[in-house]
């Protein structure tokens, strides 16, 4: 800075730019604030009340929600089929995604178009695809199953018990791909083309090309994929709703899916409420340890 | 070696085909039962439409609710995109240049990137009696919500950008006489419109397509749905009809079609940089 100093218009103009900063940051930090505070400590106060969402009084019960969510096995249940869910999201999403980067990131003709369809499904809404696929597995997998002879697709297999969360993680999968797909195209793209020559006249096998050339540049991407695939696997609601709504009974209920029905359709305000705490300090602490253990920039 | 570099080549493509095959076939089958009637349909639904069967597309783009929930997520999106226009790079500059210095925007970063840790369902709940209580369980509402929602992911972006670009240029400004409003409109706003790009086609596709904070807060009367949830209603209710069924999601995904053939370089740069979300 060449102003001169001391002088009683840089005080001036230094006062001003302080305070255009203040306005600059007051109305976003402030909009944030509020829908961001004020929901948790009304989550957290709610959380010791038996209020069912409704009525004008309620009572304090202290940690009594907390302790009735690990009474029965609704909650455990819910939870651990979406911790089962997301391990599966994650393992598909990270092997397939690096393979069909690697396919995309070969020298072929026709690259660009191939590129271009394998990236529709990112940019449709997950409720749209989920309800198509909705229709499809009801009025046309039955169709295809009974023509091929196919024993297990000849009935809708979102009304399988065992055949709807593959279902549902199959159709998470066809739209959920895209994006991980990218970034570890992005990541096979940095890979200086010299390293695979060098290996190719040395002889290195397709495997050890890709374990100790490919693999450790792509890594940070891996890491980025694996707390994205995370998140969007804990928090699963639209492809569910719109697919399978929970069941078959209570087949593929995801937290998320409980704590909706808990909260709007059955008045337990309060409970979902304490639901939703205990989660969310799950994912938060999952995320925390992400990021702990890995480079924080590259983490988030 | 050329050989097998040949038959590599042909296992690529074939299994890239079967990929183009599984992604394309279910757009396929919405596009052609949307253009078949329900007999022609129930025949098979896999042939072309022929004779092609307009009546569902008529129907659909003939009714009320359909253009009543276009136009709210337009609204709602717009929103959205005017507050990331608006508010968020203005207060990314404040904190990206201000951070450094001073303590005090350091811990309103490190504020709003906590967002990043609450899941969205633990507010969910709370939020909906919020919004009611503010008389806010409308679109205008919930745009409002939304840009609140997106801070975290937005200012991160920016602030990150904002930390690659020199601030020579500003200080040049600054001393040349401009003020702190001015040299941000002149100068740091159309630098960073690259990232202004990205963060819009983010923000802008999330909100579009969002199901379930609608679902939450605006599935009170058809007046207030936004595209997914009259998709989600009417395939609730009407599942027995085919054509129209699909129609409907045919009706609600050309916008985003036909967005993605024009800016598809523009989407897929804006999908794929920075990745947080609450």
């Amino acid at each position: 800075m060449k102003e001169k100093k001391g002088t009683s218009q840089k005080a001036r103009r230094d006062k001003s730019k302080e305070r255009t900063f203040f306005l600059f940051t007051v109305p976003g930090f402030l909009l944030y604030s509020f829908f961001f505070i004020v929901p948790v400590l009304m989550g957290i106060y709610y959380s010791i009340t038996d209020w069912d969402g409704i009525s004008k009084s309620y009572n304090f019960i202290g940690l009594g929600n907390y302790v009735k969510i690990f009474h029965t096995n609704q909650f455990l249940d819910a939870l651990f089929f979406t911790l089962k869910y997301t391990a599966l999201l994650i393992v598909f999403t990270i092997v397939l995604g690096i393979v069909i980067a690697m396919l995309l990131n070969r020298k072929i003709k026709g690259r660009g178009f191939f590129r271009t369809v394998y990236f529709i499904p990112a940019v449709l809404s997950s409720l749209t695809v989920g309800l198509i696929f909705n229709k499809i597995c009801y009025y046309m997998i039955p169709v295809i199953g009974n023509a091929l002879h196919i024993q297990a697709l000849s009935q809708n297999p979102l009304a399988d018990k065992n055949l709807a969360m593959w279902t549902i993680l199959f159709v998470n999968l066809w739209q959920g791909l895209c994006i991980p797909t990218l970034l570890f195209l992005a990541g096979l793209q940095s890979v200086p083309v010299d390293l695979y020559d060098g290996a190719a006249l040395d002889g290195a096998s397709s495997w050890d090309i890709f374990r100790y050339i490919t693999l450790p540049f792509i890594l940070p991407v891996v890491s980025v994929v694996f707390v994205l695939t995370l998140k969007s696997g804990l928090m699963v609601f639209d492809y569910i709703k719109a697919m399978t709504d929970g069941g078959p009974g209570s087949a593929t209920r995801s937290v998320a899916m409980l704590i909706y029905k808990h909260g709007f359709t059955q008045n337990k305000y309060a409970f979902s409420i304490a639901e939703s705490i205990v989660m969310g300090i799950l994912v938060a602490a999952i995320s925390a340890a992400q990021i702990y253990f890995t480079d924080k920039k590259k983490a988030v | 070696m050329v050989e097998g570099r040949k038959q590599h080549n042909a296992l690529t493509y074939i299994i890239l085909v079967l990929g183009i095959l599984l992604i394309i076939f279910p757009l396929y089958v919405t596009f052609v039962t949307a253009l078949k009637s329900d007999a022609q349909s129930s025949k098979s639904f896999f042939t072309l439409p022929i004779p092609m069967y307009l009546e569902s597309f008529k129907e659909v783009l003939s009714s009320e609710r359909y253009w009543r929930s276009f136009l709210n997520t337009v609204y709602i999106t717009a929103i959205v995109l005017g507050g990331n226009i608006i508010i968020m790079p203005a207060m990314s500059y404040a904190v990206a240049r201000k951070m450094p210095a001073s303590k005090a925007y350091r811990l309103v970063y490190y504020f709003l990137l906590l967002g990043i840790f609450i899941p969205f369902q633990v507010k969910m709940m709370p939020l909906v009696k919020l919004l009611s209580s503010l008389n806010m369980m409308n679109p205008t509402g919930l745009g409002i919500l939304c840009i609140s929602s997106s801070t975290c992911e937005s200012v991160f972006l920016f602030v990150g950008y904002m930390g690659a670009i020199p601030p020579d240029m500003e200080e040049a400004a600054w001393i040349d006489g401009a003020s702190t409003m001015r040299t941000y409109r002149s100068v740091v706003f159309p630098l960073l419109k690259p990232m202004l790009a990205t963060v819009l086609i983010k923000q802008g596709l999330w909100m579009w397509n969002d199901f379930m904070l609608p679902l939450i807060t605006l599935n009170r009367g058809w007046k207030d749905w936004t595209l997914t949830l009259f998709q989600y209603n009417f395939s609730t209710e009407y599942s027995i009809n085919y054509s129209l069924t699909f129609a409907t999601f045919v009706a609600s995904m050309l916008p985003l079609l036909i967005f993605y053939c024009f800016m598809q370089k523009s989407i897929i740069g804006g999908l794929t940089s920075g990745a947080v979300k609450s």
